[in-house]
């Protein structure tokens, strides 16, 4: 009996001493695609410093990973980059998950070189052929006589994804592809070698003064040999539809989000965080992509 | 070869080959590998003395193991994923069940040999399979080698807490000494799927002696699993297995043993922060008899969880019934299990402080000695996982 009572005790004083240790307020859990890791990052901390109460942390890891995380419960929003799997949507389903989805940006995914590299326009279907192995030489594109040297990303993230979808056609990537960790890895490379090419986000493009970072060199591209090549880094191209390589950006919540998370989500997709979307390099929303938010908020 | 043995040829052959080429069409991703380690470690007290379990002896020079510190398990874990659709796992496995190790020689020359024995961690094996996505149809798994069973992994996910007890099914020999010829893990082939979001299915044959031990006859086991999830968060889980068994010379009436289990399980997710479980289970062999007389084992087991702070403090509680033979309900036992798990630092490190209730109907039955029907055990379960 006095075993039990002293065990007893030793079981409640280490409950009160991890009920004391747990945060006061509640930590909006934010995790997913690196795509937008940065973004949300810094939409999360202009939004604490208007609304002191608030508390968001922010972990990138993949799409993958943050979908992995809503369903498992293991977080409070999911951002990625691609839409979710069929697998994903049934995992879901069975752990009583019912995603809510949001756009919050616009990406323009842009193909890269360095800027030693002449080329300056190339063809949708070419940027998957680049892809899938099946041009080894920038010489085949241009007057540029240089091994093409590829540049992606790991297979969990929501850019990987998005690129084998919608890019390459469902083919498999290059066994020669460089698989980098994450974006920035991939702009460092590029940086580094001249026979380099890569995709990424818009917002990796610009250096500090809004200015594309030098040597690199962003192509146009078009939809059809014969057509207009576009630029990604001009926002009407992506409204309009020209620039062929765009998607929509997302955060997931698990039904309805709760007032705090609203607030957030709200915030994000309203004027001021619009205006942080443009500021970091991506495009904001259109107000098609709004009207939806609003509706999915209630 | 006779038209049978031509038909499974064939089968096997159309199954395994006609879907190469997608296969060989997926090779070209560069692998993610990844390596993983987790650990359960305990201590353990005894809050009672005169149980089965925790009966202290009355002779002062015979050890009473009142409290102690114990790897109960230790996990390292290879995976390499080749492509989209193929996966490699490797998980050895490690526990301190008294292995023989190794043999002493004596004398010089030698003279003789005698087995030496300790209680070191040792790993051994636990899984080494191939897995195969998207085979024949989307959505469609098959992992050959030595893999998980089907028995008990889905209680076993929902449970969430096999650092601090396994789950009925998988703990039922530990806790009342029965063998109901199950284990986590086999040597076969399986297929598991989805078809809608509503179903999915599973279906395993393995040759039915578990991990610790090579095939000793002709006869396999079979599994199969049908879960149902009619509205989100909600799964009703049924499963059947079948297993031919040798005849014993001790039991000449029976000439081809059977043995079988059968298990539904329900699992409630649709609260946020709460998963509830419940399982029952039977198990048949024609080769349980005592006495002359064939004897039915089996028991349920509901559980639930609660995240108090998430990612940080959750509660967790479990109470199991066990009837290990239902021509002697004395035998009967039940298990309460409740503590909280506390990730202080990371979730990669978590206290766990748990304590064990067993409640007999004559604790006789397990230890003719014992002089009380219950047993009370603390622990402390450290997981950890890097």
């Amino acid at each position: 009996m006095k075993k039990t009572l002293i065990v007893a005790l030793a079981v409640i004083g280490l409950l009160a001493t991890v009920l004391m240790a747990a945060p006061a307020k509640k930590m909006i859990q934010v995790k997913g695609s690196d795509t937008l890791v940065n973004l949300v990052q810094i939409l999360a901390e202009e939004y604490m410093g208007k609304n002191p109460g608030a508390a968001i942390a922010v972990l990138g890891g993949g799409s993958g990973t943050g979908i992995t995380g809503l369903i498992n419960k293991t977080c409070d929003i999911a951002d990625h980059s691609r839409e979710w799997k069929k697998k994903e949507i049934e995992q879901a389903w069975e752990k009583g998950v019912t995603p809510r989805f949001f756009v919050i940006a616009v990406d323009g995914l842009s193909i890269v070189v360095n800027e030693k590299n002449p080329i300056e326009k190339i063809t949708f279907a070419q940027v998957g052929a680049l892809y899938r192995g099946e041009i080894k030489n920038w010489k085949m594109l241009g007057p540029y006589d240089k091994a093409v040297s590829l540049y992606g990303r790991q297979s969990n993230s929501g850019t990987y994804g998005f690129m084998q979808e919608f890019v390459l056609g469902n083919k498999n990537f290059s066994t020669d592809v460089k698989e980098m960790n994450g974006t920035a890895q991939i702009v460092e490379s590029i940086l580094q070698d001249e026979g380099a090419v890569g995709y990424v986000g818009v917002g990796y493009l610009y250096d500090k003064d809004g200015k594309i970072r030098k040597g690199l060199r962003v192509l146009n591209i078009s939809k059809t040999p014969d057509g207009e090549a576009f630029a990604p880094t001009d926002k009407a191209n992506i409204d309009s539809g020209k620039y062929p390589i765009s998607r929509p950006l997302f955060q997931a919540t698990n039904g309805k989000p709760s007032a705090d998370i609203a607030a957030f989500i709200a915030w994000e997709t309203g004027p001021e965080g619009q205006a942080i979307v443009e500021r970091e390099g991506f495009f904001a929303i259109s107000p098609a992509h709004k009207a939806q938010n609003d509706k999915n908020l209630k | 070869m006779g038209k049978r043995q031509k038909l499974i040829l064939a089968l096997v052959f159309a199954t395994l080959v006609l879907p190469l080429a997608s296969l060989l069409a997926q090779t070209t991703t560069p692998p993610t590998q990844t390596f993983n380690t987790t650990i359960y470690l305990d201590y353990r007290y005894n809050l009672s003395s005169a149980g089965p379990i925790t009966l202290k002896p009355t002779d002062p020079t015979v050890a009473y193991l009142s409290n102690q510190f114990i790897f109960r398990r230790a996990y390292f874990t290879y995976e390499n994923k080749i492509s989209d659709n193929l996966k490699f796992r490797f998980r050895l496995d490690a526990d301190n069940t008294a292995n023989v190790t190794g043999v002493t020689l004596t004398g010089t020359p030698v003279t003789g040999t005698s087995l030496s024995k300790d209680d070191k961690l040792r790993p051994f094996i636990k899984h080494l399979f191939f897995e195969w996505s998207n085979f024949l149809i989307e959505n469609q798994t098959l992992r050959v080698g030595m893999e998980e069973t089907l028995t008990f992994n889905l209680s076993e996910a929902r449970w969430g807490y096999r650092s601090v007890a396994k789950t009925l099914v998988d703990g039922y020999k530990d806790i009342t000494g029965v063998d109901t010829n199950v284990s986590s893990a086999d040597i076969g082939a399986s297929l598991q799927g989805s078809a809608t979001k509503y179903f999915r299915y599973g279906v395993q044959v393995v040759n039915g002696s578990g991990y610790s031990h090579l095939e000793a006859d002709k006869f396999k086991k079979f599994s199969g699993q049908l879960q149902l999830i009619p509205v989100s968060g909600l799964s009703l889980v049924g499963y059947i297995d079948y297993s031919r068994q040798m005849p014993k010379a001790s039991l000449p009436l029976v000439t081809a043993p059977a043995a079988t289990s059968y298990k539904l399980d329900g699992f409630f997710e649709m609260v946020k922060n709460l998963v509830l479980g419940g399982e029952w289970y039977a198990y048949k062999n024609d080769l349980n008899q005592a006495g002359g007389v064939k004897y039915n084992v089996s028991g349920w087991s509901v559980f639930g969880r609660y995240a108090l702070v998430q990612d940080k403090l959750n509660a967790f509680a479990r109470y199991d019934s066990y009837i290990p033979n239902n021509q002697n309900r004395a035998k009967d036992l039940n298990l309460t299990i409740f503590g909280l798990d506390w990730a202080p630092l990371h979730s990669s490190m978590k206290l766990q402080p748990n304590i064990w209730i067993y409640s007999y109907k004559d604790g006789t039955q397990y230890k003719a000695t014992a002089t009380s029907n219950s047993d009370v055990a603390f622990n402390l379960t450290f997981f950890l996982s890097f």
